[in-house]
């Protein structure tokens, strides 16, 4: 069982220099990182036994959160501070504060070490070296940018705009968009197929999930969720074997899963209040839900799609990822 | 669209239509007029329409679509003018009417951005949207909130300056940035408009009335930032949440109020639900 999930990795490793691949082979910590809009913090979890290890102290606003490509780190989006936080993943402490424009809100991690983030108020997105702590590119976009994903091939970065409806292709050769894609209203997330080919990007206001083919920008096919009353599509994951796509549903306190290939909705598993951050374990066996309203972290069995315990975190979580 | 017999007729009327559709899409210009008697009545109704404006038109960038957005008087907005997408009007009862008459005849929208009455809603004409809240929309929010919470007086509003969630914070910090004062109901009743109008824009790439007519009145699903995708009713009521405030002008919660109804993503708990 879960074979599968193993064929993602292989393929990326295959495609990174080899002192990536080295990175790469360090011990995991298998700790969970939470973000704490409200209280400022970041929660850290032991994901085997589910005690809190530390809460951290980072600066102001925290949403975004990531690994480092080689996990030693893990940066943290601190909207009110204009700055990225930089968390030591084996000795949780925040080792740096980077300057990086104004209000960044999400980021993603290009394999090759820089950060994507959306510049909120600004309309942009920027691209920031950690290493060198220097703005590369600033990168004009719609309105109100959030969520941002690479490639896994790392040749594209997506950037959606809230308010302006549309998600931008940025060619990373390049830094310039290269292709604007209208979706649905208000969107959120965007996540990526193993093969670069494919990219979900999910709308909260319009309430649906969109399946984007890469070859042409073109959304290909779309699903709507309302049959879950009152569903805030925002987060969006894969499961390793490319089946199964999650979806968490805001204020309609669960996490949808759909039919990867017919997008048909299979199951809506009930979580806390108002979970907007999702993370998928290496193996696709464990989910866990950043309970915005609940101050929560909900842990899902994906097996039997059932919540099988929740961790106290700080105020308003809001991004979660796993270093496993 | 006539039946297709050849496989070759076929491949033709696709390349057809995709060329239209990118000739549509590319360097389309959208020319919306704001109807308004010179009186600061109006001043913040015209403002949130600019910034609704400065908005499609950051989307259009990317879409090679450029909005206009042009302020004529009462008097000029009841002669008849060609190449108008619609018809923003933020003026007294009488001279809504006029324009809605001049412009309803080639099925341009037209927008009441300030007017509260029921009345206006329920003469029910085809084309005529109200962005608004009515004044039964408002007294429903206020009765809602009286359900659950005893002897508080309190006001109904479409928006308030310190609106966070559904990304308020966002749209509120745009428009002091832009004009350098809290945006109130007033202004988001315009931006309301001009927003709609670009929506329509972008999902048909046309910049033709009719169009935009069909789509807002039949597909339309709005982002007003309070939460819930806002759809028109058969009156051209803008269906929304509502924001209430307390004597002290801070903001205490939302309609339709949890506790107060079966279903608070239900809409129509606010006023008339549409023409009878």
């Amino acid at each position: 069982m879960n074979k599968l999930s193993a064929k993602p990795r292989l393929r990326m490793l295959a495609g990174l220099p080899l002192l990536l691949v080295a990175g790469l082979l360090q011990a995991q910590t298998h700790r969970l990182f939470v973000t704490n809009e409200g209280d400022n913090t970041v929660t850290v979890i032991d994901s085997r036994t589910l005690k809190v290890e530390a809460t951290i102290a980072v600066g102001n606003r925290p949403r975004g959160i990531g690994f480092s490509p080689d996990h030693s780190k893990v940066y943290v989006a601190l909207g009110d501070d204009d700055a990225i936080g930089v968390i030591d993943t084996q000795n949780l402490t925040l080792v740096d504060t980077i300057p990086a424009g104004s209000d960044p809100e999400a980021f993603a991690v290009h394999p090759g070490g820089n950060l994507y983030l959306s510049n909120e108020d600004d309309n942009l997105a920027s691209v920031l070296d950690p290493v060198s702590r220097e703005i590369l590119a600033e990168i004009p976009v719609g309105i109100e940018p959030e969520g941002v994903g690479v490639t896994p091939d790392g040749s594209k970065v997506l950037v959606t705009s809230e308010s302006t409806n549309m998600v931008h292709v940025i060619d990373v050769s390049q830094n310039a968009v290269v292709a604007n894609i209208l979706v649905g209203a208000r969107p959120r997330e965007v996540t990526f197929t193993a093969d670069s080919k494919w990219a979900f990007v999910t709308s909260e206001v319009a309430g649906e999930v969109a399946k984007l083919d890469l070859a042409t920008n073109k959304v290909v096919q779309t699903k709507s969720l309302q049959e879950i009353d009152g569903v805030k599509p925002k987060g969006v994951l894969l499961s390793p074997d490319e089946k199964l796509l999650y979806i968490s549903t805001g204020r309609s306190n669960s996490v949808a899963v759909l039919d990867a290939e017919t997008l048909e909705l299979i199951d809506n598993i009930a979580v806390g209040n108002r979970v907007w951050g999702i993370a998928l374990s290496r193996d696709g066996s464990r989910l866990y839900a950043a309970n915005g309203v609940s101050n929560t972290v909900s842990v899902v069995d994906t097996a039997t799609r059932k919540e099988i315990a929740t961790v106290d975190v700080g105020d308003m979580p809001w991004g979660v990822v796993l270093d496993d | 669209m006539h039946p297709i017999k050849t496989p070759t007729r076929l491949f033709a009327t696709l390349l057809t239509l995709l060329a239209l559709d990118l000739q549509a899409a590319e360097g389309l210009k959208v020319h919306m007029l704001l109807v308004t008697p010179d009186n600061e009545v109006y001043a913040s109704h015209i403002k949130g329409a600019v910034l609704g404006q400065t908005e499609g038109n950051i989307q259009g960038r990317f879409l090679g679509i450029d909005y206009q957005l042009e302020e004529v008087s009462a008097a000029s907005g009841a002669v008849a003018r060609d190449g108008i997408s619609a018809v923003i009007v933020a003026a007294p009862f009488d001279q809504l009417l006029q324009v809605y008459e001049t412009y309803a005849k080639s099925g341009v929208p037209v927008f009441n951005i300030a007017l509260q009455n029921d009345g206006l809603r329920q003469v029910c004409r085809p084309g005529l949207y109200h962005t608004p809240p009515s004044d039964r929309m408002l007294a429903d929010a206020e009765q809602q909130w009286a359900k659950v919470n005893d002897g508080a007086a309190i006001t109904a509003l479409a928006w308030h300056p310190e609106f966070v969630k559904f990304a308020g914070r966002d749209l509120n910090k745009r428009y002091t940035e832009q004009f350098g004062e809290p945006m109130d109901s007033a202004a988001w009743a315009g931006w309301a408009a001009t927003r709609i109008v670009a929506e329509a824009v972008v999902r048909t790439s046309s910049n033709e009335g009719p169009v935009l007519n069909a789509y807002i009145r039949d597909e339309l699903g709005f982002d007003g930032q309070k939460g819930l995708a806002q759809t028109f009713r058969n009156n051209g009521q803008l269906r929304q949440p509502l924001l209430l405030q307390d004597a002290e002008g801070q903001l205490v919660g939302e309609a339709p109020v949890r506790g107060a109804v079966a279903d608070t993503n239900d809409l129509d708990s606010l006023g008339i639900p549409g023409c009878l």
